[in-house]
């Protein structure tokens, strides 16, 4: 199990990453397409407060779980 | 005699318990009634503090709307939960009902963009923002101070009572309006009245200030704090001390995030799509809710309760899991009952009335069409088109593409696609329940005493003020974007393959694309929580 929970550790450190270069190209991509205020305000709501938190937080338990700190849960 | 002493003491003991979690949930209520009146009430709040036409102020509108819901509640969650570290509980989420019912009583007494120009939206919008804070720290305060309060091996059924809140407080903000409303009649209510249900929380909320100062401090605070054992940092304590950390985080992603979106799916999306994606009639469609909800809430009691006899991790993950696995057919279930081109017509039945007539410098054409069909549906399209009396101005929309009615189309079922559909939306309440029932035992009983409020605070209003609060606009967003040519959705692909349906054309909208966002989230919080959690019910004494 615990080699499992490490593995995963690797899936979402992952996850974390490459979330940031695919939501910043989409939203590029979007706002080249159609710069209205709408989507600046969808776009920069996605990059300024989900996608940092999804990010940090991905990181940051994939290397807790990579290094072992969740083999043991109380 | 040894028997009855301890009898005796039971029952103080529970009625004790029970004085607790009555005097916490109605304070919890109240600020979710308060929370979600603005909600309810936002196109008129619109019309009074946010025209249109002014850019500002229809981004402030914008900044309300979302700020108070996602971003501020994390602030107050730290805020408030390091106050009620170092201060105690009790003081602490007195202060965030105090907060929020000023900030709501003010709102109803703030003169018009008309009166005072743009120091109403802005002043609305400073209000909203302290709204948001003092929710954020509201429900950490609550859920701690009753599971402290709790026996041991009852907390997610004493805490389950805490879950019900956000339901009730909902029902209540609807039912205040709707009296309201009746009462004065719709203008008089658009006018001023919409005012009343701000002013009433300043009563509401002086009725739970009250019962709130009587009672005592949390005994497992009190006891920390007579050993000394107080966080004297429970920010850092909370989230820069390892162990902490990655205990904030598993809550975060292995349950908070999962519980947030299907939360906000079966109560807020759910009605979205009955009237946005079916078209069913306005009132209709929140009896449709309402109904759903109200058969639905005591389940948050059965789910919690459940919890302490079967662990919390199971339960929770069951409910993620099975709405992953049927939000699909659910919805796509909705859409057919509700979907016009699988029924059939009674040509005879149908009417077409048009109305014209001149309003100010424009000429407005109502066209009203009703239709019945053989199952016993009627639906009604309005179209209104308005075009300006004087030719240029006439010539110049037309250059633009810009004369073409407003269509509002109404779908009413008949009594048992009715039923069906309450049926439908109650099986997505009950996953709410499986979900939202054990998660503030669990989440109190794995943060220790001293830093209990900073830390489950934050990772709950993240899971569901970010994650859940995104789901109607990121769904909407992904139902828009189902319209571009080369569009394809793997969970439409899937049930069109099952049900033999034909996918939608190119260029129109994908009713069910809205629905990946809130799966991926709880299926990652699903993996997650099924592989780091524990499903142990863990003891809460003072470390």
């Amino acid at each position: 199990m615990s080699a499992i929970k490490k593995f995963f550790g690797i899936v979402w450190s992952i996850m974390g990453v490459g979330i940031i270069p695919l939501v910043i190209m989409q939203a590029m991509k979007e706002i080249a397409a159609k710069p209205s205020e709408e989507n600046w305000i969808f776009w920069s709501i996605v990059i300024v407060v989900l996608m940092p938190i999804i990010s940090f937080s991905l990181i940051t338990f994939g290397i807790f779980a990579l290094k072992g700190e969740y083999d043991v849960i109380a | 005699m040894a028997q009855k002493v301890t009898n005796v003491s039971q029952t103080e003991e529970i009625s004790s318990t029970r004085r607790v979690i009555a005097a916490s949930s109605v304070g919890t209520l109240i600020e979710w009634y308060d929370f979600y009146i603005f909600g309810t009430l936002a196109k008129i709040i619109s019309e009074q503090f946010f025209p249109k036409d002014n850019p500002t102020a229809a981004l402030l509108a914008t900044l309300a709307t979302f700020a108070a819901g996602f971003v501020i509640r994390p602030f107050g969650a730290l805020f408030f939960g390091r106050l009620g570290d170092l201060i105690g509980r009790k003081y602490t989420f007195l202060v965030t009902l105090v907060i929020m019912g000023g900030s709501t009583f003010a709102i109803g007494l703030i003169p018009g963009y008309k009166t005072i120009g743009f120091f109403a939206p802005a002043i609305v919008f400073a209000l909203r923002l302290l709204q948001g804070l003092a929710l954020g720290g509201e429900y950490g305060g609550a859920a701690t101070y009753v599971a402290e309060h709790s026996p041991a091996g009852q907390r997610g059924f004493w805490t389950s009572f805490i879950q019900t809140t956000a339901t009730l407080g909902l029902f209540l903000a609807l039912g205040v309006i709707l009296t309201v409303r009746q009462t004065l009649g719709v203008e008089t209510f658009s006018d001023w009245g919409w005012r009343i249900p701000f002013i009433l929380s300043s009563l509401l909320v002086g009725v739970s200030v009250f019962i709130r100062m009587r009672m005592s401090e949390s005994p497992m605070f009190v006891k920390m704090k007579k050993e000394g054992k107080t966080s004297a940092n429970p920010l850092a304590e909370s989230f820069k001390e390892k162990d902490n950390l990655k205990m904030v985080l598993i809550a975060l992603l292995g349950a908070t995030a999962g519980q947030g979106v299907v939360w906000y799916t079966g109560q807020f999306y759910a009605l979205s799509f009955l009237q946005n994606a079916c078209n069913v009639e306005f009132v209709q469609s929140n009896m449709i809710i309402s109904i759903a909800l109200l058969i639905g809430t005591p389940f948050f009691i059965v789910f919690g309760a459940l919890s302490d006899k079967i662990g919390r991790k199971y339960i929770m993950m069951a409910g993620m899991l099975i709405a992953v696995l049927s939000y699909g057919p659910i919805y796509n279930n909705m859409y057919d009952t509700a979907n016009l081109k699988t029924k059939n017509e009674v040509a005879e039945k149908t009417t077409v009335e048009t109305k014209e007539a001149v309003k100010g410098t424009d000429t407005i054409t109502t066209t009203v069409t009703k239709k019945t069909f053989d199952d016993g549906t009627t639906y009604k399209e309005t179209k209104k088109l308005t075009v300006p009396l004087d030719e240029a101005k006439k010539a110049e929309l037309a250059a633009n593409d810009k004369l073409k009615p407003e269509t509002k189309k109404e779908v009413t079922l008949p009594k048992s696609l009715y039923y069906k559909m309450i049926g439908l939306v109650l099986i997505q309440v009950i996953f709410v329940t499986m979900v939202y029932g054990p998660i503030a035992a669990f989440l109190v009983e794995i943060f220790p005493t001293r830093i209990r409020y900073t830390s489950m605070s934050l990772p709950y209003h993240i899971g569901n003020g970010v994650f859940g609060g995104l789901v109607p606009l990121i769904s909407t967003r992904l139902v828009e974007a189902s319209k571009e040519p080369g569009y394809s959705n793997p969970l439409t692909n899937m049930i069109n393959s099952v049900t033999g349906h034909i996918g939608t054309p190119s260029g129109q909208a994908d009713p069910l694309a809205g629905l990946m966002y809130p799966i991926l989230i709880a299926s990652v919080s699903f993996v997650i929580g099924m592989l780091y959690i524990s499903n142990k019910t863990n003891n809460m004494d003072v470390e």
